[in-house]
């Protein structure tokens, strides 16, 4: 085979893909999601432009327009549940995408305790959120261990309010959360790390590369198309979740721990406001498809100058 | 190896597993957990039922509290749901929307006990019987005597006495008081009590004693007799708490009966010191046919020799509930029990119908919220008893529109 | 550099390391321990010893749980989790391989559906999902746990393992076309084994979440009697509280198998890493 020839089949191949030849493998997917999760996805946008509450949740739905994400809007608590999401989106996205990674690095090192600490952060990961939010709940309160531990050694005289501060209490709760993706993320990135020649990585332990130069140059490169895909799920989870909080402040002390995904939750399923709950939960979602777009772009830059 | 697999999956798919109801079963949905005397409850009446009834079975479904609503949402959505549901009697017309419940007008006029039951545990919607309570719960002062002996403080009439002992027990070095301060139903369920004290209520939204009223738990939070942790805390967590022995008093409800007994120090129950203006609502569960169930005479059957009999009803008095009936309530295990007898006497001075009347039937979810959350910020701090009145009462107002 | 320095550095590097394990191992490790102490503890000291290691411990909460309704729910449980892991493979593998060579329009638009799937809020989908599943007569049985599991996880699976196909160097699967290699034996024979880290990682993932999954398992099965365990630890949710121990001996139960799971894929985890080095 010639040069030349090798190269135009190379052009034929890559064309043919472009042009859709892996379509085939996408159809168990759309076969499943179409059946599973568009409708449920269909509905709820259905919902959010309709009057549906518990009367009518099974039978006609009338439209309303926009009237849903006007009332929404026009709440006058919702700029300080938007801020509180923002906060909590914020602080769960970042803190556990570093923190995640930072993990991931100090793992790294093909040592068994690494294996097994790693796996064990996993293991409580995989424990439900009304277990781990409860037992923090637990930890952080005001006979808590923490506290007692505090007090003990004399840091603090009074508890501190960790769940019942009107400033703290959503900090503490994005942190949990926060706490709740880190084994999730590093698991995921130190996979990713894998993909490392074990040549580069052994060059850089053995050379003297300082810890950060060798997360800039050798970790933080190999791992980039993961960390967005894991920036991108851990702020939808953000954007998400609402069962921590649910569990530990029920979005108190008065609104300071309510955010959209936790008020979405109580309008559906405690007032049985399905239409506003519905609206809240595509508010979301809108913003994070702008999000997602802005994901997919990104990606398909970088890989146009793989 | 894929194939192999694929093929094992798609045979469990086809393996649909029948669900077993036979003819003479019915299901009865409930919610309760966690708490032995009132898992007994449910299995006494399972027993009782399936004696009175041979042939015939119960099967006691228990669904997580969270989820019986969206359960039942989603069952009626297919024409199911089970034959008996427990629920909580304030949301009878919320799940009669949801065409949940069946109507029980018939065999409710039919019933020749229906005069023993007092009209605040009969709900109706659309002008029909739907559900009717076999109990009534409500809150009171739980207190901790050992701690009331030491500081020589008699039991408080008024709420000035209560903070007198309180500011007393502090002193020595106990804790004030625990109660749930929840932004949500829970939280304006204990706080309506003090909240009414002054004069507010449902039917008059005087925005000077609801800010009086809120004002109570703000000053029992600064003087330090109430922790600001109570807005963390649903109707048990308090309750434990005060178990524990180191607080004077606890709002909490007559259910807690059976916790109470492992208390290990003397404890008693008083009526909340609230005056006569002070409103208490009247609570518990509501019992209901369910309005796809196919066995409707069976249901109403094992209805009426359970939460509607008046030897069914005393089943409920170890958990500390008080039976509906006029004359069960009349009966010795309940006269003659102390814990009951101060709730009781609220129910004559204090107690008042839940759902309040006052808010429309649909909409009682939000008031409920919305007097949570005033509560819950005023004891968090998030707001002055002012301001947190203020956004209350235009929340209500909105409601009743 | 002298040798000094670098001996210095790879010193430093270890404090680093040993200090952040340190700090992991004490905020993932305090939850587990107060975990198992409240599980051996009797409902009235869950409070009075709120933050004391000294209480008389007790197996009762233990032996109330071990039941043989307990063992049918762990059953079930391995059901729905193995299978809903299978299905969520078979379907989302190929597609994150697609998805990875993919880099025109379809890859933006498949990518931003799978993120939006990923918004919906699981509570939204309970009640179209029951009326689905009615539909297709399916309701209480654990296929349409499973479906639906299975279904809540793909976009999730394929986002995740798109970046590991996409890391296998394009050369190689174009090499092995040119050899001759279809599609299919290509994705098969080269790209499959390459991605087996990213692959193993997202199945014990997948098998973990599905395990723990209640949600659907309580909307979806109308019998308790077929309930998995995650959804036995719901049911200590009561609408009068929570039976503390109860919850507590159930998580460490339940979570048994994910420890056991783990030391499997943990293993094979570690083989993959010493069979080969992608470059």
């Amino acid at each position: 085979m010639t040069l030349l020839s090798t190269k135009s089949s190379i052009d034929a191949i890559r064309s043919a893909q472009r042009k859709g030849g892996h379509l085939l493998y996408v159809v168990p997917a759309v076969f499943l999601l179409t059946l599973l999760s568009a409708f449920p996805l269909f509905q709820l946008a259905r919902m959010s432009f309709s009057d549906v509450g518990i009367k009518n949740i099974t039978g006609v739905w009338t439209n309303v327009g926009f009237a849903n994400f006007k009332a929404i809007a026009s709440d006058p608590d919702f700029k300080q549940i938007l801020i509180n999401t923002l906060v909590f989106v914020g602080i769960v996205t970042f803190l556990g995408l570093i923190l995640g990674f930072v993990a991931a690095t100090a793992f790294n090192d093909a040592k068994k305790s690494s294996d097994f600490l790693l796996a064990f952060m996993v293991f409580i990961w995989a424990l439900p959120p009304i277990v781990n939010g409860s037992v923090w709940k637990f930890l952080l309160g005001g006979d808590g261990l923490i506290n007692v531990l505090l007090q003990k050694v004399s840091l603090i005289s009074e508890p501190i309010p960790f769940l019942y501060d009107p400033k703290m209490a959503l900090y503490s709760v994005a942190m949990v959360n926060c706490w709740a993706v880190i084994p999730f993320n590093a698991l995921i990135l130190k996979a990713a790390f894998k993909s490392v020649s074990k040549d580069v990585l052994e060059a850089s332990e053995i050379d003297g590369v300082t810890p950060l130069q060798q997360i800039r140059y050798v970790y933080f490169p190999s791992s980039r198309p993961t960390l967005l895909v894991l920036a991108i799920l851990t702020l939808v989870y953000g954007f998400r979740s609402f069962d921590f909080i649910y569990v530990m402040t029920y979005g108190g002390p008065g609104l300071a721990t309510n955010t959209l995904p936790f008020l979405g939750y109580i309008k559906a399923f405690v007032l049985f406001d399905f239409s506003k709950g519905a609206a809240i939960a595509l508010l979301s979602a809108i913003f994070t498809s702008g999000l997602a777009l802005l994901y997919s772009r990104s990606v398909r830059k970088e890989e146009q100058n793989d | 190896m894929a194939s192999i697999v694929a093929a094992g999956v798609a045979g469990l798919l086809l393996t649909t597993m029948p669900a077993v109801h036979a003819a003479e079963s019915i299901t009865v949905w409930h919610y309760f957990s966690g708490n032995p005397t009132q898992e007994k409850v449910m299995t006494d009446y399972k027993a009782i039922f399936e004696k009175e009834n041979p042939g015939a079975t119960v099967e006691n479904v228990y669904v997580p509290y969270d989820q019986m609503n969206s359960k039942l949402i989603a069952a009626a959505s297919t024409k199911t749901g089970p034959d008996v549901v427990v629920f909580n009697g304030a949301e009878t017309s919320l799940l009669v929307d949801g065409g949940i419940l069946a109507p029980m007008d018939s065999y409710w006029n039919a019933f020749a006990d229906k005069a023993q039951f007092p009209a605040s545990v009969i709900h109706k919607a659309n002008g029909k019987v739907y559900s009717a309570q076999g109990y009534v719960n409500l809150l009171g002062l739980w207190y901790n005597a050992d701690i009331l002996a030491k500081i020589k403080m008699p039991l408080p009439t008024t709420i000035a006495e209560m903070e007198k002992a309180m500011a007393a027990a502090k002193k020595a070095g106990y804790k004030g008081i625990t109660l749930c301060g929840l932004p949500q139903g829970q939280g304006e369920w204990q706080a309506m009590p003090f909240i009414s004290s002054t004069g507010f209520n449902y039917g008059n939204l005087n925005e000077k004693a609801l800010t009086d009223g809120l004002g109570i738990a703000k000053r029992w939070v600064d003087k330090g007799y109430l922790s600001k942790e109570a807005t963390t805390w649903d109707q048990t967590v308090p309750f434990q708490k005060f178990l524990v022995g180191d607080t004077l008093f606890a709002e909490n409800g007559n259910w807690q009966a059976g916790a109470a007994a492992g208390a290990k120090f003397k404890y008693g129950v008083a009526a909340l010191p609230i005056g006569s203006k002070g409103k208490i609502y009247l609570g518990g569960e509501s019992t209901a046919i369910g309005a796809f169930s196919k066995n409707k005479d069976l249901a109403w059957s094992y209805l009426k020799s359970t939460y509607f009999s008046k030897s069914g009803q005393l089943v409920v008095v170890p958990v500390g509930s008080i039976p509906s009936r006029l004359d069960s309530a009349k009966d010795k295990s309940v006269t003659g029990n102390k814990l009951l007898k101060p709730f009781a006497a609220e129910i004559a001075k204090n107690g008042a119908n839940y759902p309040p009347t006052e808010i429309p039937a649909t909409k009682i979810a939000d008031a409920q919220t919305a007097g949570g959350v005033a509560w819950s910020s005023v004891i968090g701090g998030t707001a002055t008893p002012a301001n947190a009145a203020k956004k209350y009462i235009a929340a209500i107002k909105a409601l009743q529109g | 550099m002298t040798n000094a320095v670098k001996k210095g550095r790879k010193k430093s590097r270890g404090i680093v390391r040993r200090s952040a394990k340190t700090i992991f191992a004490f905020f993932y490790g305090m939850p587990i321990v107060w975990i198992i102490l409240t599980s051996f503890k009797q409902e009235t000291d869950v409070f009075s010893t709120q933050s004391s290691l000294f209480f008389s411990p007790t197996l009762s909460t233990y032996r109330k749980l071990l039941t043989s309704s307990l063992f049918e729910s762990f059953t079930n449980s391995i059901i729905i989790a193995t299978c809903a892991t299978v299905i969520t493979l078979l379907v989302s593998i190929p597609a994150g391989y697609a998805l990875a060579r993919f880099s025109n329009k379809t890859l933006g638009i498949g990518l931003t559906a799978l993120i939006i799937f990923q918004m919906i809020p699981q509570t939204a989908t309970i009640i179209p999902l029951f009326q689905i599943f009615n539909k297709l007569g399916m309701l209480d049985t654990l296929p349409s746990v499973i479906l639906a599991d299975a279904a809540l996880l793909t976009p999730f699976a394929i986002l995740l393992m798109r970046p590991f196909f996409r890391s296998i160097p394009v050369a190689l699967v174009e090499a092995s076309q040119i050899d001759g290699a279809s599609s299919w034996q290509s994705f098969s024979k080269i790209s499959l084994p390459l991605a087996r880290n990213g692959i193993a990682t997202t199945a014990t993932l997948i098998w973990i979440i599905s395990w723990g999954e209640f949600l659907y398992a309580v909307n979806l099965i109308l019998s308790p009697n077929s309930y998995p365990m995650s959804a036995i630890l719901a049911q200590q949710v009561g609408g009068f509280g929570i039976f503390w121990p109860g919850l507590m001996a159930l998580s460490v139960l339940a979570s048994l198998p994910v420890a056991i799971l783990f030391i499997f894929t943990y293993r094979l985890l570690r083989e993959g890493l010493t069979l080969g080095a992608v470059k």
